[in-house]
């Protein structure tokens, strides 16, 4: 471990020696053929060997069924989804060096088709007064995928991640092999399977299948538990808001289709190259340019868990610690960022960048708004769970403020340290019975068994705080510097986004550092959690799955949550609370001695630690990426800017190229980033080390932390109040929407029965009434008597023949 | 009303002292099949209904062989065969069936019968 | 043919008629059927009177109305009686001038035929029936009439529904078949078929002298048919036609004659028995068989008809019960009655007193003839 820890610092001291100059060269340098580039890059052959990269997930989730079928006992469907995304992921690798290195090096565009799915045409008629020609509109949506370079940047993250995580969960989801096992890998490969086809379609009808499949995925995944209240109301409130998001997503992809005639990538950004629209007015001046990118924007609102749409992400923990690790901080929440990253042609297209404004705006209230509350939280999986609503708040502001590069980057980098951070928690929650709050876990790093999550931790918080030198330093600084970078004007209020995300960064650093030397560092204390039992009998009790113990012990895979300051389910968790406000089984131990009493913390086995030291290390490697520029030299951001600037994003080049010039302080915003952001991060660990710090190194010699539940900061929470209440609470947020729209919409649908109920089947019972009252009044008729029926018979008989004899032509002759 | 009155003032009825054409036996059979009808549904007795629906066949078979005549072939009598063969069959089943309601009832009364009252 | 002053007086004369037949119905309380049937009769003097007004041409076809008159008058006479079984005798007599309008028309096969099956069979079937289920008179009832014989249901309304429907029916037959005589029976069609009797031939021609005792009608000698040829083949000029007889000697010497020949028979037709006949077998030979068919189910469902056992009806039941145990005097009871309840079935297999007691019994009390 030394070594590694060596060989690290080496490669961070060249880099951080090279920094400056290789940025401020590429500067000058790059300037030129940046400005070339404003095309789509050409057309290449790729094989159809890159099918395996969607379809490999797919397979994987067949298997996996069948292992449902052969009921398999064994860890069997793990190592299936295992192999079939390393096979994946080396597919991707392939992909994007073929990708990279096509079209002379100048990186290729290549359309691969794996079978033909809607291929309808119709023409409709032309004008009534036949001026206007009758219109023969095509509606093609094949199961294309189109790969250029952006797809096979976000292909090799998700398969990557994807496959380290699936060797996480085999151990993880260990103690619930049989059919939930099976059940959860199928999940998973169909979630990769969405993912996709999502990000790799070549229309924008395949992007909106795999945007439901992973929503569906995420649904049975976040619900795995699906014993548990909590579980079961936190998958239905993820699925139900994407689909709000869905909404404008579905209409602005209808929207495009209508205006533009067509939803493949490679012909709409050909129309929006070419500035006129089909019907041949300019696309400048028409009403779409701007519409139909609100449209996609509220669609990647709902599923990237921006402001307003966030309410699902913190319940989303509720699912197994891979679920949230792959999903909810490294892939699916990122669709939304590359929803927008796929559509910038079209986002750039409004001269008044119009979805854009918004789009940063939104951004930078969610990081803000989601870090305020993390300062207060005491679980810390649901520190993570904001820590990503946050960083996606970045993500978006950095779309908002013309730098895809930052965003992709940015996006790129939070996917590897996230995902060690997520599964560094699952470790600790594993290892403790599914403790996580705060005040009750202390010194982890130094127990047996936890030494590699402890450092893992430490790589991850350092890169999410923004430490000089690591991935998450330089993402985030090509996000904060852009947004002084952009001239005034071009995005409304650019100046004030970047000083709140600058302020929030900071905040950033501080809540992630609480929460390190909170639990990691200092004196080795803990509190077994409600699912001790479990792990102390080392596996769940023969013959039971893991589903039915936590239904008979009614608990989770979180433990106690935040529940403040005693006040136990008093909307701590908005309406999924499970309100188990006195089931408590362990009182609080303060000192608690691990050498003599009975509960053994349970260390992660090989197949955990394994794939926290892989995210691990891919996250500190993810740093030097900023320096390596094989092809297409751009100004910052090294490798990604290039995969970037050879994507399609490329159409939107001229936009882009356009917002630079700003200032701050009077300087290039880029070259001063690196050291006002590095301040910044310094400062809040510092306020962290203060005070949540332990006494020593762990708490940078300025803490003085002694207990687990106590710190200096509780001094803090009697000055602010009331706020951090709030703050602790979520805002209220939950349960303000509860109130606001819950509600009314419950009775709404009260309503609805009762009409339902009353005037809908009223009509349809009085359609059964009004024979039976028919056939009453016809009753009397039949009295039984034969001289009565006789009677009729030759009354009929004789008003017949009259009437023929009166209608008939004159009747006699 | 009044083109009803001038279409029937446009028949002509056969004057009485002429030989009978086809149009009085005609009007006989008709005169017989109104009373026969009307018997048929004012009598009560069950037998004699019966009796006035031979009444209405007797009726028919005046007409059929008026038609035989007028049509100068043998074809209506070769009917009326049949009618009075079909006849003696359907009295024959009739009045069997008459004696099995007697027997349940006591009485030939038709009105007696009103169990399928509505 | 005269026309009528207007069509209204048939119509009147309708109504006239309804109201005459209505009124003739037995009802309850004072039965006025002899007014009802005199003006019924005078709804028809009327028609017959003004009907006579206008052409008196011609001579009366008096058979027609004498037979036409009795045939209605006693359907009348059917519908209204309240005793049933003289509403089956006068239905008799409704046949027989039935019969008489039969021959009138030159069916006089079907005339005689209608005599015996209909008059013969079948109304001799109804009036044992009737006999067996009517009540004998008892001691202290004079008139053994039922209820249900004496008042007529509707009687109203009937007679209204009853004339609108002659009326129509007559009003649509004059207007279509009007003036239109009864030509001779010699142009029958099917009158060819007379050629298929040539034993009727050869015994006419006999008897008119015209074949001598040795000599008979001639045969081809190849096919054996007999050589007569009264009537044109259809195909043939008619025009040409010569109809003719070969006799022979029944050597090959063979001499014609014909309707031209002198003492011709002029009654050598095809008689409407014949005529009938061959109409029945050569033309409809599946009807016939259709027909026996019928017959025959007819025969075996009265036979399983009659034998079924059938339980009296409750409130019958009730009756005879409290009948039994007042310990009335049982009058003579319908043959077709239950026995008494006591020990007894309830059921009726079969009389068990001889039908000429049970006739004895129903028509010896007085009443209305």
């Amino acid at each position: 471990m030394q070594t590694e820890l060596l060989q690290l610092v080496s490669t961070l001291g060249s880099a951080l020696l090279a920094a400056p100059e290789a940025g401020h060269a590429a500067h000058g340098t790059a300037q030129g053929s940046a400005h070339a580039a404003a095309a789509v890059p050409g057309m290449g052959a790729m094989g159809q060997w890159a099918l395996l990269v969607p379809f490999m997930p797919l397979l994987g989730c067949v298997l996996v069924g069948l292992c449902a079928i052969g009921k398999v006992r064994s860890k069997l469907p793990a190592w299936i989804t295992i192999g079939c995304l390393a096979v994946s992921f080396a597919a991707a690798v392939a992909m994007l060096m073929q990708t990279m290195h096509g079209n002379a090096g100048q990186g290729q565009t290549s359309i691969v088709k794996a079978w033909d799915w809607i291929n309808l045409s119709f023409s409709s008629k032309g004008d009534m007064t036949g001026t206007a020609a009758a219109l023969t509109q095509s509606l093609t949506a094949n199961f294309s995928f189109y790969i250029d370079t952006l797809t096979c940047l976000w292909m090799l993250f998700v398969t990557g991640l994807a496959a380290v995580i699936a060797l996480y969960a085999s151990e993880y989801m260990s103690h619930d092999v049989g059919p939930g096992y099976i059940r959860f890998f199928a999940a998973f490969n169909l979630f990769v399977f969405s993912m996709a086809c999502l990000v790799m379609g070549d229309n924008l009808v395949l992007l909106f299948l795999g945007w439901e499949g992973v929503g569906l995925c995420s649904y049975l995944l976040i619900g795995y538990f699906y014993k548990k209240a909590p579980a079961v109301a936190a998958a239905k409130k993820a699925f139900i808001v994407n689909r709000i998001g869905d909404l404008g997503l579905s209409i602005g992809i209808m929207l495009i289709f209508v205006v533009f005639g067509t939803v493949e990538y490679s012909k709409l950004f050909a129309i929006i190259q070419s500035g006129v629209l089909p019907t041949g007015e300019t696309l400048r001046d028409h009403w779409v340019v701007w519409v139909a990118p609100l449209l996609l924007t509220v669609g990647a609102f709902g599923k990237s868990a921006q402001i307003f749409f966030y309410v699902w992400l913190p319940d989303a923990m509720e699912g197994p610690t891979p679920v949230s690790a792959l999903i909810h901080a490294a892939t699916m929440v990122t669709a939304g960022v590359f929803l927008i990253g796929r559509m910038y042609p079209l986002f750039t297209a409004d001269p008044h960048l119009v979805a854009l404004t918004v789009v940063a705006w939104s951004g930078v209230i969610t990081a803000f708004w989601a870090a305020t509350i993390e300062m207060a939280i005491f679980d810390i999986k649901r520190v993570m769970g904001y820590s990503t609503i946050s960083q996606l708040g970045f993500m978006f502001a950095g779309l908002g403020l013309l730098t895809p590069t930052g965003a992709a980057f940015h996006t790129f980098t939070h996917a590897f340290f996230k995902a060690t951070l997520f599964l560094g928690v699952g470790a600790v929650m594993h290892g403790f019975g599914g403790q996580l709050d705060l005040r009750r876990l202390s010194g982890v790093m130094w127990m047996k068994g936890f030494g590699l999550v402890g450092i893992a931790m430490l790589v991850g918080s350092i890169n999410l705080a923004g430490v000089p030198f690591t991935a998450g330093y330089f993402s985030k600084d090509l996000i904060l510097a852009q947004g002084f970078a952009t001239p005034q004007g071009m995005i409304a209020g650019s100046q004030w986004i970047a000083w709140i995300l600058l302020l929030t960064a900071g905040m950033t650093a501080y809540y992630t550092f609480r929460t390190y030397m909170r639990v990691y560092v200092g004196p080795k204390e803990f509190v077994p959690g409600n699912d001790a039992e479990l792990v102390e009998l080392g596996r769940h009790p023969k013959g039971t799955s893991l589903d039915t113990w936590h239904a008979q012990h009614g608990h989770g895979d979180h433990g106690h949550g935040d529940h403040g300051h005693g006040d136990h389910g008093h909307g701590g968790h908005g309406p999924a609370d499970h309100g188990h406000g006195t089931d408590h089984r362990h009182a609080a131990r303060y000192d608690f001695d691990p050498t003599t009493e009975e509960f053994d913390p349970h260390p992660p086995g090989a197949a955990m630690k394994g794939a926290i030291l892989i995210a691990m290390v891919l996250s500190i490697l993810a740093a030097g990426l900023y320096f390596y520029k094989p092809i297409h030299a751009a100004e910052h951001g090294g490798w990604v800017a290039g995969l970037v600037n050879t994507s399609a994003v490329a159409v939107s080049n001229p936009v882009v190229e356009s917002a630079r010039g700003g200032l701050l302080f009077g300087q290039d915003p880029h070259k001063l980033m690196y050291y006002v952001s590095a301040g910044v991060g310094f400062a809040g660990i510092l306020i962290a080390a203060f005070l949540h710090g332990p006494k020593g190194l762990g708490g940078l010699f300025i803490g003085n932390r002694t207990r687990a539940a106590t710190s200096r900061a509780d001094v803090l929470v009697g000055l602010f109040g009331p706020l951090t209440k709030a703050a602790r609470n979520k805002y209220y947020v939950d349960e303000i929407y509860h109130w606001l729209i819950v509600r009314p919409l419950n009775v709404l649908g009260h309503v609805f029965f009762l009409f339902d109920k009353l005037v809908v089947d009223g009509l349809v019972n009085l359609a059964g009434f009004a024979p039976r009252a028919l056939g009453h009044a016809a009753k009397g008729q039949q009295s039984g008597v034969l001289h009565d029926y006789a009677v009729r018979m030759a009354v009929g008989v004789a008003a017949i023949v009259l009437i023929a004899m009166l209608l008939g032509s004159g009747g006699l002759s | 009303m009044s083109d009803l009155m001038s279409t029937l003032a446009q028949a002509n009825f056969p004057s009485p002292m002429a030989p009978a054409t086809l149009a009085h036996y005609l009007a006989v059979s008709g005169i017989m099949f109104g009373l026969g009808l009307i018997g048929f549904i004012t009598r009560r007795n069950l037998i004699i209904m019966f009796l006035c629906t031979e009444l209405m066949f007797q009726a028919a078979g005046i007409a059929l062989i008026a038609f035989s005549r007028y049509h100068m072939n043998h074809t209506g009598e070769t009917f009326v065969i049949f009618v009075l063969t079909i006849a003696a069959a359907e009295a024959a089943l009739a009045l069997a069936l008459v004696v099995l309601l007697f027997r349940r009832k006591e009485s030939l009364d038709a009105g007696r019968w009103s169990e399928m009252r509505g | 043919m005269g026309g009528l002053a207007s069509p209204i007086l048939l119509y009147a004369a309708c109504v006239i008629g309804a109201l005459g037949i209505a009124l003739a119905l037995p009802r309850r309380g004072v039965s006025p059927q002899i007014i009802g049937a005199l003006v019924a009769a005078l709804g028809l003097g009327v028609l017959f009177v003004a009907m006579g007004v206008r052409s008196p041409g011609a001579l009366p076809n008096v058979n027609f109305y004498i037979f036409s008159i009795v045939a209605l008058g006693a359907a009348v006479r059917v519908i209204s009686h309240p005793r049933p079984v003289y509403s089956a005798l006068y239905f008799i007599l409704t046949i027989i001038a039935s019969s008489g309008l039969y021959v009138l028309l030159a069916a006089e096969f079907m005339a005689f035929a209608l005599i015996i099956v209909y008059a013969g069979a079948i109304l001799i079937t109804y009036l044992f029936v009737l006999m067996l289920a009517t009540e004998s008179p008892t001691a202290d009832q004079v008139e053994a009439l039922n209820d249900y014989d004496r008042y007529a249901r509707e009687p109203v309304l009937a007679s209204i529904t009853g004339f609108v429907l002659i009326a129509a029916m007559t009003a649509m037959m004059f207007g279509g078949v009007n003036s239109r005589s009864l030509p001779i029976v010699t142009t029958y069609a099917g009158a060819q078929r007379l050629e298929l009797l040539p034993k009727k031939i050869e015994s006419s021609l006999r008897e008119a002298r015209l074949i001598d005792k040795d000599e008979s009608i001639a045969r081809d000698p190849a096919t054996g048919q007999y050589l007569i040829d009264l009537f044109p083949k259809p195909g043939t000029d008619a025009a040409t036609h010569v109809p003719s007889v070969m006799i022979g000697y029944g050597d090959g010497r063979t001499r014609a004659i014909g309707p031209s020949t002198p003492g011709w028979p002029k009654d050598l037709v095809l008689s409407n028995v014949e005529g009938v006949g061959f109409t029945l077998l050569a033309d409809h030979p599946g009807a016939i068989e259709i027909a026996g068919v019928v017959l025959l189910m007819a025969m075996l469902g009265a036979t399983v008809l009659a034998r079924k056992k059938v339980e009296l009806d409750e409130r019958e039941k009730l009756a005879a019960q409290t009948r039994s145990l007042a310990g009335e005097f049982e009058p003579e009871k319908s043959l077709l009655r239950a026995p008494e309840v006591a020990g007894g079935p309830t059921t009726r297999d079969a009389p068990t007193r001889s039908l000429g007691e049970a006739a004895r019994g129903f028509l010896g009390a007085g009443g209305q003839r």
